[in-house]
């Protein structure tokens, strides 16, 4: 469960996100959406504790990210938009050292990444050096070590850049498949068709203020979140 | 040619951009350091000449010898330099797909990094060497002209040896794959200039027992053949100093083979440069390995873990261990050669002076060496500090990792380089032991001061690693660490002293020098803990801070 409680940040005296109240429910998948500047990596880097709110309280299943960052930062994933990665461990070996930040016992831990590593259909490099993944191959790796820790809460920014079709797919599978075991996922995203395919609800926020919050059946009615985008940012 | 221009252009840009009132004033201390540096050299290098010159029969023809060397050693250094440099912009830049994608000819994006790898190459010389000229100009009493013919083959000069260096770069890579080219050229450089050390160091030390020897060893140095550029741009300025007219032959030299060596260099890229490209790319091999697990680290270990194994993958960190290496092996060279026996007639103290100036010594190598393994630990995190940021470790145990990472390896070097010179000078146990705790405390001291302005100033975009020891932060990072150093010793030396005389004397020691003695421990102590307590503290409060990645 997110609860987001007038959250805002500035920038040098500037709004970059203002009064921000949002309620994501355990196994909902909600989705943030807006323009370029809007305020959308900015929501994600606050609720995950890259950056600090001016003002406002941020709860990641009753932790306060603030207060209680450790606590919260152990029951959620985070997939950024831009794949920043050690470039000279092998992907087995970055896995391995993302489980043991988490305090992943060794058995556990070997478990899970050979179950992910299968699942995420990297085995054939998970002995390379990231240095040599292309960009398909890294968003995958994020992924799945997002995913090593069985997170409770999974955020993820513009989930499907780079990645092939067969990934598009496989992730959007991954992201029902988490949903229905009780995962809640919040993505920040441009795809619209994307968003409106997975998404229970999804929230447009424009120049750092949330402007709506529709569900599925409302965005249907209003003509698709294409027409619901265009109407607010224009 | 226009289009080279607008490709300058942006880079201009963004250094007009980075400059403004704020960033001068936070750059202050360090211009007026680099002043000092300069009047300093200056100084010295006119006592030098003015000495040489003083040398009768020999003088002029040593201040000549001295011009010609330093152009040659200026020559080797430029080249290796735009070798190093040509390989990192034309091949490794992170610009060079953006530049590729674009409606650019080829040919323009290699005068563009032409450009940029001469000028990132010589800004080190251009900005060193004034003080060493002005010291000629002034030592001969020159004309106005002498330094504008000067600055006019100097660029010919720098010229020449960039076009060689980047020729060389793009045969090199034709041949061999870029990393192990500038492992091989940093061992080589290094192997050059220990060399060339210990050459010159050997020869000083015969000059103490006869000048002429050390005259005759220097003119045997063969720097002046008449085919090589430092010769041309020696015999094109020395005329000036006298007030002689020099012969035109030697400038037009200089300019024709700087146009030369820059087309030659432009032709060999042509035919090289895209091909080169190609080979580099990093490939994948889609097999499946059957491996053992290996090593699991656990949370306790994981950063350590991960460190490690990036230092030993990453030639550009690993590398610079060379560069600390040869610069223990001069300090060892350094210490055996000391004439102890004759000094030891001029103080009964120099034995404990040694030792002090040992620890002096080895503080300000602890310094040098923390700025690479201690200050660079968190910067090194790059791009991907997220990944810490947003996983469940405080800034405290993120900073002990750093701190234990560089602290093990810099106290095993230290305390052995200490024990060794130690034994070299002929330290007993006492000042053994003394210089040995000492060392310990300043490992501890500085390496907390290292991890914690680290953390304080953490330069997470850098295109390469020793950019970060080198920022304004890492600057700090040196001066306090090389006051910790000289605080420490100084009370050292205070307490000391009045032991030692006390021991000479076979008198007891007083209260007062008791006391003195205690106080000296207290303060050092103090110094030491603050030094590695405020720094970790701040650089902690510093990490759970914003950071724009």
């Amino acid at each position: 469960m997110i609860v987001l409680d007038k959250v805002s940040k500035s920038f040098n005296g500037k709004w970059a996100v203002k009064e921000l109240n949002l309620h994501v429910v355990k196994g909902e998948v909600f989705g943030l959406l807006g323009p370029n500047a809007a305020g959308k990596t900015t929501t994600i880097k606050m609720m995950t504790g890259l950056l600090r709110p001016t003002g406002g309280k941020i709860l990641i299943n009753g932790y306060d990210i603030v207060k209680e960052p450790i606590k919260a930062k152990s029951i959620f994933g985070y997939v950024p938009d831009k794949a920043f990665l050690y470039e000279k461990l092998k992907g087995r070996e970055f896995l391995k050292f993302i489980a043991s930040i988490h305090g992943i016992e060794k058995s556990t831990a070997i478990n899970r990444i050979d179950e992910l590593i299968g699942t995420f259909g990297i085995k054939e490099i998970e002995e390379e050096l990231i240095e040599s993944y292309s960009q398909g191959m890294r968003q995958r790796l994020l992924f799945l070590s997002a995913l090593i820790h069985n997170p409770s809460v999974l955020f993820i920014d513009e989930p499907f850049v780079g990645l092939d079709p067969f990934g598009v797919m496989m992730l959007k599978d991954t992201i029902r498949r988490l949903s229905s075991t009780g995962v809640t996922i919040f993505l920040a995203t441009h795809s619209l068709h994307i968003a409106e395919e997975l998404c229970e609800r999804a929230g447009l926020i424009n120049r750092g203020s949330l402007t709506c919050i529709k569900n599925k059946e409302e965005i249907i009615t209003e003509g698709g979140l294409e027409r619901l985008f265009l109407k607010i940012t224009s | 040619m226009k289009t080279t221009i607008l490709l300058v252009i942006p880079k201009i840009k963004s250094i007009k951009n980075s400059i403004n009132l704020k960033a001068l004033l936070k750059r202050l201390p360090f211009i007026f350091i680099g002043l000092i540096f300069w009047l300093a050299f200056y100084i010295g290098c006119y006592e030098a000449l003015n000495f040489i010159r003083s040398i009768e029969f020999f003088g002029e023809i040593l201040s000549k010898k001295l011009l010609c060397m330093t152009f040659f050693s200026l020559s080797i250094f430029l080249v290796l330099s735009n070798i190093i440099t040509a390989l990192s912009s034309f091949y490794m830049s992170k610009e060079i797909p953006f530049l590729l994608s674009k409606p650019i000819k080829i040919k323009e994006i290699m005068r563009l990094k032409t450009v940029e790898t001469i000028l990132s190459s010589s800004w080190m010389v251009i900005s060193f060497i004034p003080p060493f000229f002005i010291a000629y100009g002034i030592s001969y009493d020159a004309p106005f002209r002498f330094y504008l013919v000067l600055m006019l083959v100097f660029i010919p000069f720098l010229l020449i040896a960039g076009g060689i260096g980047i020729a060389v770069a793009h045969l090199l890579t034709r041949i061999f794959s870029i990393k192990k080219i500038r492992l091989a050229l940093l061992a080589a450089g290094l192997l050059l200039f220990l060399c060339l050390y210990l050459l010159v160091r050997s020869q000083w030390s015969i000059s103490f027992e006869s000048p002429e020897r050390f005259i005759n060893a220097l003119l045997a140095v063969k720097t002046d053949s008449p085919l090589i550029p430092s010769f041309w741009i020696t015999e094109s300025v020395i005329p000036l100093l006298k007030r002689q007219t020099p012969d035109n032959l030697y400038p037009l030299l200089i300019l024709s083979n700087g146009a030369f060596m820059l087309l030659l260099s432009g032709a060999i890229g042509k035919r090289l440069y895209l091909n080169n490209l190609e080979r580099i790319q990093p490939s994948i091999k889609h097999q499946t390995k059957v491996s053992t697990e290996g090593f699991y680290p656990g949370s306790n270990l994981a950063f350590l873990w991960k460190d490690i194994k990036i230092f030993f993958r990453d030639a550009g960190q690993w590398s610079q261990l060379f560069i600390i290496f040869a610069l223990i092996l001069i300090y060892i060279y350094n210490f055996r050669t000391i004439p102890l026996k004759a000094l030891s007639e001029i103080s009964p103290f120099i034995k404990e002076f040694m030792v002090l100036i040992n620890i002096l010594m080895a503080g300000l190598v602890l310094s040098a060496v923390s700025a690479r393994f201690l200050y660079a630990s968190i910067s090194l995190e790059g791009m991907a500090f997220w990944i810490i940021r947003t996983s469940p470790v405080t800034a405290k145990k993120l900073l002990w990792s750093k701190f234990l990472y560089g602290f093990i390896p810099v106290t095993v070097i230290l305390l052995t380089l200490v024990f060794i010179t130690n034994i070299a000078i002929g330290a007993d146990s006492l000042l053994m032991l003394l210089s040995l705790v000492t060392m310990f405390i300043m490992c501890i001291s500085i390496s907390g001061l290292g991890a914690g302005t680290g953390a304080m100033y953490p330069k997470f975009r850098y295109e390469n690693i020793a950019s970060i020891s080198t920022s304004p932060g890492g600057m700090l990072f040196m001066l306090f660490a090389f006051s910790v150093v000289l605080l420490t010793v100084s009370l050292e030396a205070w307490s000391f002293y009045p032991y030692k005389k006390a021991v000479i004397s076979g008198l007891e020691l007083s209260y007062a020098q008791i006391g003195q003695l205690v106080m000296a421990g207290i303060l050092i102590i103090i110094l030491n803990s603050l030094a590695f307590y405020i720094p970790m503290k701040m650089g902690k409060k510093r990490l759970e801070e914003d950071f724009s990645l």
